[in-house]
């Protein structure tokens, strides 16, 4: 027995190895592609590193200077609230546009898969497409958008939508609600689909009209998969830069400036690379905070969707 | 910042400026002959409107012929350059002739990416000494400016004779005059207010003429000044997309009839006559009151030779930039453009050839140099400004406010 | 859930009347696209005359950055499916060690921004000579669509039935053959998925063409877009071009590959 055993335990050995020569490279990326980088951020948040670095090689410790200076800057509050206002309102109108259609493209009528998935475009396209057509779209003199509120009466001198600074912020969650709602309606409709119609049925015998057996049926069922799209939405949401570097440019007058795009400002236009990695480092943080949110709230919905099956 | 330990870092740099030259040659990227045979150089600069980027594009590739080169031009927006120019640096793929707008250069020449030009034997003698001073960094020349200007009042004669209104020459002129050029779907005047250099540049000659001063912003002349711009917004005289216009943006505006003046520079007058229904004039800034001199800050692109590997291409680039230089070079340059040489005994022959131009000539001759007071401080100052301008013009802060501020930005880091 | 033909009907007008709304941004842009340059700064509602002006200045001036990003995206796809499809089957079907831990780090993947990434690959990338190359980029622009086709491909592998696999694999060396010859022509649609998802995720890249390319050698159309409305403002019909022209490939799929796309958003991130 024991002179087999070891043959087959070696061949156990090796098909491990096998084994893990499958994951191996994936693996390997990914630690050099996000491991590597999250940790050269938290060393370079510590550490002088600008433009003259790359010509001197030195990169002197600086201990927490990097922290203070973009913690305490005029900036840094001003980011702060604007980054919760761009999450927060792009979230809502994401999600309140995105279920409405959801539950709209859940009735079965003719055209309905095709405009479902035309429905898709806006989210397909590249950021920076969507950004380019919207800023002529909204430029406050020549902008197809005012000439139309003008048309129906709605605004004499038309609204400043790319210069004045909260009319600003309006419109660069505009344009990420309008990237959003197809992902939104896309997993919201994908959750309505995996309720079972016996429920809708068995409320209507109960004689419930079509809000009781949204509110009883259709929104608790739905509740997991809404977490999960929620988060999801704030953590891609706190990392956009794209669309708000080509409606606004951050500005002005700073006014749309969030988190991500000052990192952005920090290390590639000053090329204060320590500091821009400073931003960086506390827009993780923020983002890993919903992560655990994330976390739960998928296993949450995991385990709600198994005691359904 | 890195003086002190600059020979060691040029020798560090040099070193890896080497090793990415072989890293790059070795993976096929480098291309091109061997070194020794330059056949060609690369350059930066910010002409990106037309007629102008095509204009320098030929500009350059004559003067590539006299030295024997073909000449890559690449153009940035003018907001991106700086931003570009360091990434280039740091990453050592900055271009073997390189343009700057006069007030970054002493900047750019601090962190040692530039070269000292007076290496290839040119002659800048007989510059204007303004001029000259923008190029100079530390007691040497690092970069030349074949031509000068400044910034003007630009009017529609054909909508101030409508309106009845004549020429303005002061503040209090310019609003009433804005006022009343204005209609549904024009505005009185147009200028570049946005959060660029571009928008402090156009802010200078309100600042100076009225007796503010870049070394301290916090003054109820500078405070005064910023009013005038936010006055205008108010009222409605001027658009609030002035807080996105570049100066190419301000031009459009106005070529298209949709702003009855607007502060620029000469070097749109080439755009400006090829559309023969647009009748234009220009006029000096506006002053805080009447009699006095407009102080305008005084404009133009050096040229400079950054450091690189290959002193054969560094050479060419050189001979290129001098050729740029010339006398007959420059000439044509600022008739093709009209700003003024910046050689003086050019630039006095060329008032002569060209009166409309004396003009010009003049308030060039009088202009000041942005880098003239803090030298490398210049940029933090000139962020201040900005910052400053769209605080004001939003109405998040008072002018005085926006300026305590600016001067936070400028002294502070 | 029956209805009455009628009241379906409406559904499909109302449905056309919402999916108007949503798209009419695209129609502006291409109907920008047609107008004629110059300095007139606005446009008609329609392009009853439309002018291919924009299209001949974009096809010059940005020509050639459509087919860098075309090369940049294939290449995305290729490394993205090269890696994630045996990273999914290990993570489906093989019991390895450590497998828990890959799933999370890929979930954690999401939480990290893309500036972070670049923050610290430019200065990696510029000791390597790995800035202004397709290499580069093509590594930096995975990060998108790797996890994403991990996930995609995992979900459906964990689908196919045990049997099937367990007939091919006769030993340990048969783990090879049992994911070539079965399990990768099993998940033909799922690769087509994932495969679609990654080439847009690349092809719409910005900030690592913005933040990892400092010269014109290797520049992704996006950065030609944003590039474009910097420097020529008074060229919209040109700018719009472009746009149009970035579009063709998110529209284009979105045809042929209908199926695919439908299927990729709706699945993956959820499960």
């Amino acid at each position: 027995m024991r002179s087999r055993s070891r043959p087959v335990a070696e061949a156990r050995s090796g098909e491990r190895a096998a084994r893990w020569m499958f994951l191996a490279p994936a693996a390997v990326y990914l630690l050099l592609f996000f491991g590597y980088p999250v940790v050269k951020n938290v060393v370079m948040s510590f550490q002088q590193y600008t433009a003259t670095t790359f010509y001197t090689g030195s990169a002197p410790f600086v201990g927490l200077q990097n922290y203070a200076k973009v913690l305490t800057s005029d900036l840094f509050p001003k980011a702060l609230l604007t980054t919760a206002l761009f999450t927060a309102g792009s979230l809502c109108g994401q999600f309140v546009i995105g279920l409405g259609l959801a539950l709209f493209f859940r009735r079965r009528f003719p055209l309905g898969g095709v405009l479902r998935s035309l429905l898709l475009l806006p989210w397909l396209l590249p950021l920076v497409v969507s950004g380019a057509t919207w800023r002529w779209m909204l430029d406050p003199d020549t902008g197809v958008v005012n000439a139309v509120l003008r048309g129906l009466h709605l605004s004499s001198s038309g609204i400043p939508w790319l210069t004045g600074t909260s009319q600003a912020l309006v419109s660069v969650i505009l344009v990420n609600v309008w990237v959003g709602i197809p992902f939104n309606t896309a997993i919201l409709y994908g959750g309505l689909q995996d309720i079972p119609p016996h429920l809708y049925e068995a409320a209507k015998l109960d004689g419930a009209g079509p809000v009781r057996s949204f509110r009883h049926v259709t929104w608790p069922l739905l509740r997991p998969v809404v977490g999960v799209v929620l988060v999801l939405g704030v953590v891609y949401t706190l990392k956009v830069v794209d669309i708000i570097l080509v409606v606004t440019g951050g500005g002005p007058a700073d006014a749309t400036e969030t988190l991500a795009t000052q990192a952005y400002e920090l290390s590639f236009r000053q090329f204060e690379f320590g500091r821009g990695a400073a931003m960086g480092n506390v827009l993780i943080v923020i983002s890993l905070a919903f992560a655990l949110v994330y976390l739960r709230a998928g296993r949450r919905a995991r385990s709600v969707r198994e005691g359904i099956a | 910042m890195i003086s002190p330990a600059r020979p060691p870092a040029r020798r560090i740099a040099a070193l890896l400026a080497g090793a990415t030259a072989l890293l790059l040659t070795a993976a096929g990227c480098g291309g091109g002959p061997a070194p020794g045979e330059v056949t060609s150089i690369t350059v930066l600069d910010y002409y990106t409107d037309e007629p102008e980027h095509t204009q320098w594009a030929q500009t350059l590739s004559d003067c590539g012929r006299t030295a024997g080169v073909k000449v890559e031009q690449t153009s940035v927006p003018g907001a991106s350059l700086i931003p570009k120019v360091l990434q280039q640096a740091s990453s050592r793929t900055l271009p073997d002739l390189l343009m700057l707008d006069n007030p970054d250069l002493q900047q750019i020449a601090q962190t040692g990416a530039l070269t000292p030009l007076d290496r290839y034997g040119i002659d800048s003698s007989g510059f204007a000494p303004g001029i000259l001073s923008t190029g100079t960094y530390d007691g040497k020349v690092y970069g030349l400016a074949p031509y000068a200007s400044t910034v003007a009042l630009f009017y529609n004669q054909d909508m101030l004779a409508e309106a009845g209104v004549a020429v303005p020459r002061t503040w209090d002129e310019l609003k009433a005059a804005a006022a009343r050029l204005t209609r549904p779907g024009r505005y009185g005047l147009a200028l570049d207010a946005n959060a660029t250099f571009e928008g402090t540049w156009q802010f200078m000659p309100f600042l100076w003429s009225n007796g503010g001063d870049e070394k301290q912003l916090d003054t109820p002349q500078a405070a005064q000044a910023l009013q005038l711009w936010v006055d205008l917004v108010k009222s409605g005289s001027m658009s609030k997309s002035v807080l996105n216009w570049t100066q190419a943006d301000v031009h459009d505006q106005f070529a298209a009839g949709r702003a009855a003046m607007m502060i620029n520079g000469p070097w749109r007058i080439p755009a400006l006559d090829k559309d023969k229904d647009l009748h234009w004039a220009v006029a000096p800034i506006p002053v805080p009151r009447a009699g006095q001199t407009p102080v305008t800050p005084l404009g133009g692109e050096v040229w400079t030779v950054p450091q690189s590997a290959s002193k054969a291409r560094q050479e060419k680039a050189a001979r290129v930039l001098a050729c740029l230089n010339s006398p007959s070079t420059m000439l044509a340059l600022a008739e093709q453009h009209f700003t003024v040489p910046s050689r003086t005994a050019v630039a006095a022959r060329y008032a002569q050839q060209v009166p409309s131009m004396a003009a010009f000539v003049e308030s060039v001759e009088a202009a000041r140099a942005r880098t003239g007071e803090l030298g490398v401080r210049w940029p933090q100052a000139a962020t201040g400004i900005y910052t400053a301008i769209q605080s004001a013009l939003t109405g998040q802060q008072t002018p005085e406010e926006a300026l305590r501020h600016a001067q936070q930005i400028a002294t502070g880091g | 859930m029956r209805r009455a033909p009628g009241r379906g009907l409406l559904s499909t007008v109302v449905g056309i009347v919402l999916v108007a709304l949503m798209l009419f941004p695209v129609y502006w842009m291409v109907n920008a696209s047609l107008q004629p340059a110059g300095n007139t700064l606005r446009g008609g509602w329609f392009p009853s005359r439309p002018d291919l002006g924009g299209y001949v200045t974009a096809l010059r001036d940005q020509g050639r950055n459509l087919l860098t990003s075309l090369v940049v995206a294939l290449g995305s796809v290729a490394l993205s499916l090269g890696l994630a499809a045996p990273a999914a089957y290990a993570l489906a079907r093989l019991r390895v060690r450590g497998a828990g831990l890959v799933l999370f780090g890929i979930l954690i993947t999401q939480m990290v921004p893309g500036i972070v990434v670049a923050d610290a690959l430019y200065g990696t990338y510029s000791d390597l000579g790995l800035l202004n190359s397709y290499a580069g980029l093509i590594l930096a622009d995975s990060t998108a669509g790797l996890p994403f086709a991990i996930i995609v491909l995992r979900a459906f592998m964990l689908s196919i039935p045990g049997e099937v696999i367990e007939a091919a694999q006769v030993d340990g060396a048969g783990q090879l053959r049992a994911f070539r010859s079965v399990v990768l022509p099993m998940s033909r649609n799922a690769l087509i998925t994932a495969g679609v998802f990654t080439f847009l995720f690349t092809w719409s890249d910005f900030l690592f063409a913005l933040t990892l390319t400092t010269t014109q050698d290797v520049r992704p159309i996006t950065l030609g877009v944003y590039q474009y409305i910097g420097a020529h403002t008074n060229q919209w019909n040109a700018i719009m071009a472009t746009a149009v022209m970035a579009s063709v490939p998110a529209a284009v799929l979105l045809v042929l590959a209908q199926r695919y796309v439908t299927a990729g958003a709706a699945g993956g991130t959820v499960e």
